[in-house]
């Protein structure tokens, strides 16, 4: 009788509250921090509307010429594309340490592929120097990701990729 | 002046004369079967009328001389329903004995049908908060106490029953608040001040689900809240509360907005003196919380008052009123990057969006209601009352104001054909005045008044065949809103209760209705960065309510109720993106206008099953599983959680006590604005209250620790809830 009843009490009172309580352990709202180089866009300009998306990435060296274009990070497959609700968004990408020369947005036009990506890729926004903010500005990651790494993207401004080739296109 | 004192003179003395002959008292002592007394409360069922014994176990009650039923309960002790005959001008001395068993067999309600009954005579589905429940929560405010009644949610303070509201910040309420049966919903926006009433006086909470505007008319489209304040007992008696406490700190480094613990803590006091003709009672209370988040301060006073005047058996006259004055910091959004200085963060939950700083609002709200209540004869009471309701709040950032003025009354009549309950007929009549002066529900922005009518006659019968009993009732609401077009709406209900072997039965149909308040017809503002645009076209939101439903005691020392309900709702009124052609810009802008827009269908389970497996102990879990829709998109309906889970336990040894409660709301699915926020982070809520108590004769102490895993979650876009919280209560009771 007495185990009977110590069993109700250990059913009834207490397993479902410890069980409770174990489901609501390590959940909840948690900060959402830098793995790599992070900071908020916000946004300028109509979307045009061939746009297929809008990523972040990084160069270590400036790319100065098509066949540096591709050598940016994070990788393609880690490449997550920005919302484009005009909503200014806190992005974060993971790259490997070390010096960046430029962090920037990069649209996509539809049809992309990788043999017309001149005329389909363009820079539509970069982090600036803020000693010079007409310069891109350098980030470097040393043992601690780098945080408020804030600029604009602007649709009405953007630039090919030859804009910064060197020389330029015409 | 000396007419009217004549005039006063000559109404009271015949009542007095008779009240002095006619006394019938019954009265003694309840106690528990180890003998130590209990505050049980002491109904004489027919009349409604009961009373509270004190903290020594002593009860009086006056009723009408004959045959009396008496129901004699407390929360943890099996119900006595006891007949007792008295002669007239006698005096009758009864002791009750209760035995513990937290299966409350037959709770009697006053709230699903507008007269007392026994809890398994409603056709609908009706969930408690007791007064044991307030206590041992000690809550600090009502809503707090209603939201864990089963099947209720709140979402940012805006009540959901079966997921009613869904949340549209601070206009309309799909649930109606009554206090003492007294409509206490803003006569301006149609929400609910859960602080119009201090929870000291607060003795129970009956929540009716389901539409009921069959008797309550509009804003009881989802179901209604019924404020039952506590019986006045005869003698000298008062209550000393006192609260303090501390809010946790962000658990995270990265979140900490303040270099100091958040504090809280109050202060009511309430005393009451009665005898047998004439009592009453007054409560004055103030609170100050420093808030969990940033800018998230406030300051509360309020006090209440009630006057009881029983000059027979039979009758009574009632006088009962409250005034809250709420000052408090307004947390508008929390902060998202271009909002405020994230410090690297994708968002700052205890931080605020630096364009809202500096927001809050002071509003001072209350009301004073007068009720005549007489059992002319064993067979007929009736009940005619008064009230008046008024709400003033004046918002800075964005500056704002708004004062509402609702003035009602209702005549209703209640026969007991024979005497007993196998047949009931409820016939009443219920109107209401509300006018509303403001520059936001004014007059296209400026300042402006707005008036609206209210007549509502309404009927309901009920009658017992056998084991089944029927109920079948209407309500004709007019309403009339100056310079719109009236409406007259039908809310027919219909039911059974049937009761077998397998527990009770009950099923029934009807249909909700709400009306659109001022606010929503006229509101005239800015929000999220649009023009919000009057709607003075705007017609009553409708539905159908279904329910089928169970309730039953098994194995002694477990009550299950279960009910599946469908909802299918139409024109419901909620905002809506318009586009606005702008003849200056020559461009189309868009704009926000509360519009009659949606289809929806609710459905679902609310089940809840108590246990007692010993004595002194209880657990009850509660479960609802709801699917919604909006019919006219296709989709998941906004703010409404798909599970709601509800788990508590609680347990007493001598004098000591410990308790907890288990939230669990599953991740909400679809928001308004999905386009705004909808990339913000939504978890599921995960919320574990617990409690400790101990209680020797006439004081107690009560520590609390809300949300004691500091579960950080959000309801709604970008307003985090409240984070751990830990409090102490300490009662003096008198």
């Amino acid at each position: 009788m007495i185990a009977a009843m110590q069993s109700r009490v250990v059913w009834a009172g207490i397993v479902p509250v410890a069980a409770a309580a174990l489901l609501a352990c390590n959940e909840g709202l948690h900060p959402i921090t830098c793995s790599g180089i992070c900071g908020t866009v916000t946004f300028a300009g109509a979307v045009p509307e061939s746009t297929q998306a809008v990523y972040v990435v990084a160069y270590h060296t400036f790319p100065h010429s098509r066949d540096s274009l591709f050598n940016f990070q994070p990788s393609l497959s880690s490449l997550h594309a920005l919302p484009l609700n005009g909503v200014p968004y806190f992005y974060d990408i993971s790259v490997e340490p070390g010096r960046y020369e430029w962090v920037l947005a990069v649209w996509v036009k539809q049809g992309f592929n990788l043999t017309n990506a001149d005329s389909t890729l363009r820079e539509a926004g970069y982090y600036r120097s803020p000693a010079d903010t007409s310069q891109p500005g350098v980030v470097t990651l040393g043992g601690a990701p780098a945080s408020s790494i804030n600029f604009v993207v602007d649709f009405g401004h953007m630039h090919p990729p030859c804009h910064y080739y060197n020389p330029p296109c015409p | 002046m000396p007419v009217k004192r004549l005039l006063v003179l000559a109404w009271l003395v015949p009542i007095s004369v008779a009240g002095a002959q006619g006394t019938r008292l019954i009265y003694g002592v309840v106690r528990d079967t180890i003998g130590q007394p209990i505050r049980a409360q002491v109904t004489d069922i027919r009349s409604g009328r009961g009373t509270t014994a004190d903290g020594y176990g002593r009860y009086r009650l006056t009723v009408v001389a004959g045959t009396a039923v008496l129901r004699v309960g407390y929360v943890g002790f099996r119900s006595v329903v006891d007949t007792l005959t008295v002669a007239p001008g006698d005096s009758l001395e009864h002791d009750y004995r209760l035995e513990a068993a937290v299966v409350e067999l037959q709770p009697t309600i006053v709230t699903a049908a507008k007269h007392s009954q026994l809890l398994d005579q409603s056709v609908t589905s009706v969930a408690l908060v007791s007064d044991t429940d307030l206590a041992r929560r000690a809550v600090s405010g009502v809503d707090e106490a209603v939201n864990k009644a089963p099947g209720v949610q709140f979402l940012n303070g805006q009540v959901n029953i079966r997921g009613s509201s869904g949340f549209v910040e601070g206009l309309g309420s799909r649930v109606l608040l009554l206090v003492d049966g007294v409509p206490a919903n803003q006569g301006d926006r149609g929400g609910i001040d859960w602080d119009m009433v201090p929870v000291a006086d607060v003795g129970r909470v009956e929540v009716v689900k389901g539409a009921g505007s069959a008797l309550y008319g509009s804003a009881a489209f989802g179901g209604v809240v019924n404020l039952i304040t506590h019986e006045i007992p005869v003698g000298f008696h008062g209550q000393l509360r006192a609260t303090g406490g501390a809010y946790a700190n962000p658990p995270y480094d990265a979140w900490q907005f303040r270099d100091y613990t958040g504090a809280l803590g109050g202060v009511d006091a309430t005393g009451s003196y009665g005898r047998e003709t004439l009592r009453g009672s007054l409560t004055l209370g103030g609170r100050h919380s420093d808030g969990y988040r940033e800018q998230d301060r406030s300051d509360q006073w309020e006090t209440s008052g009630r006057a009881e005047w029983l000059p027979e058996p039979g009758a009574r006259v009632t006088a009962s009123g409250a005034w809250t004055s709420h000052q408090y910091q307004v947390f508008p959004t929390w902060c998202v990057p271009g909002a405020c200085d994230t410090r690297g963060q994708a968002l700052q939950p205890f931080m605020i969006d630096t364009s809202g700083r500096g927001s809050y609002t002071r509003s001072n709200k209350g009301y004073i209601a007068a009720t005549l209540d007489r059992t002319s004869s064993s067979t007929f009471a009736w009940q005619a009352r008064a009230s008046w309701l008024r709400t003033h709040f004046t918002d800075v950032n964005p500056d704002d104001w708004s004062v509402a003025n609702r003035v009602g009354g209702e005549l209703r009549g209640v026969l007991h054909a024979g005497g007993g309950d196998d047949r009931v007929l409820t016939v009443g009549m219920e109107g209401a005045r509300t006018g509303v002066t403001s520059d936001i529900f004014g007059d296209s922005g400026r300042v402006g008044d707005h008036t609206e009518f209210e007549i509502a006659p309404y009927w309901q019968v009920e009658q017992r065949l056998g084991r089944l009993r029927l109920t079948a009732g209407t309500r004709l609401d007019h309403v009339t809103v100056g310079g719109a077009e009236p409406t007259t709406v039908v809310s027919p209900r219909i039911g059974g209760v049937l009761t077998s072997a397998l527990g009770t039965w009950r099923a029934s149909v009807g249909r909700g209705f709400r009306a659109p308040t001022i606010a929503e017809r006229y509101v005239t503002t800015r929000a999220l960065g649009f023009q919000v645009v009057p709607n003075p076209d705007l017609r009553p939101e409708t539905a159908w309510s279904f329910e089928i439903g169970n309730s039953g005691t098994f194995a002694s020392w477990g009550r299950l109720d279960a009910a599946l309900f469908w909802t299918e709702a139409r024109e419901l009124i909620e905002p809506a993106f318009i586009a606005v052609f702008d003849p200056v810009a020559q461009d189309t802008a868009a704009e926000i206008q509360i519009r009659n827009v949606s289809r929806a269908r609710l459905r679902g389970l609310d089940a809840s099953v108590a246990v007692t497996p010993v004595p002194s102990l209880t657990a009850t879990l509660a479960y609802l599983y709801l699917d919604s829709r909006d019919l006219s998109l296709d989709t998941v309906l906004s703010f409404r959680p798909k599970h709601l889970v509800t788990l508590s336990t609680d347990y007493r040894w001598r004098s000591l006590s410990v308790g907890a409660d288990f939230r669990y709301t599953s991740r909400i699915e679809r928001i308004e604005l999905e386009s705004v926020f909808g990339l913000d982070p939504r978890v599921a809520a995960r919320v574990l209250d617990l409690r400790a108590g101990w209680q020797q004769g006439p004081v107690s102490a009560r520590l609390l620790v809300n949300n004691a895993l500091n579960y950080l979650y959000n309801f709604v876009p970008r307003t985090l809830e409240p984070v751990r919280t830990v409090s102490v209560v300490a009662t003096w009771t008198y």
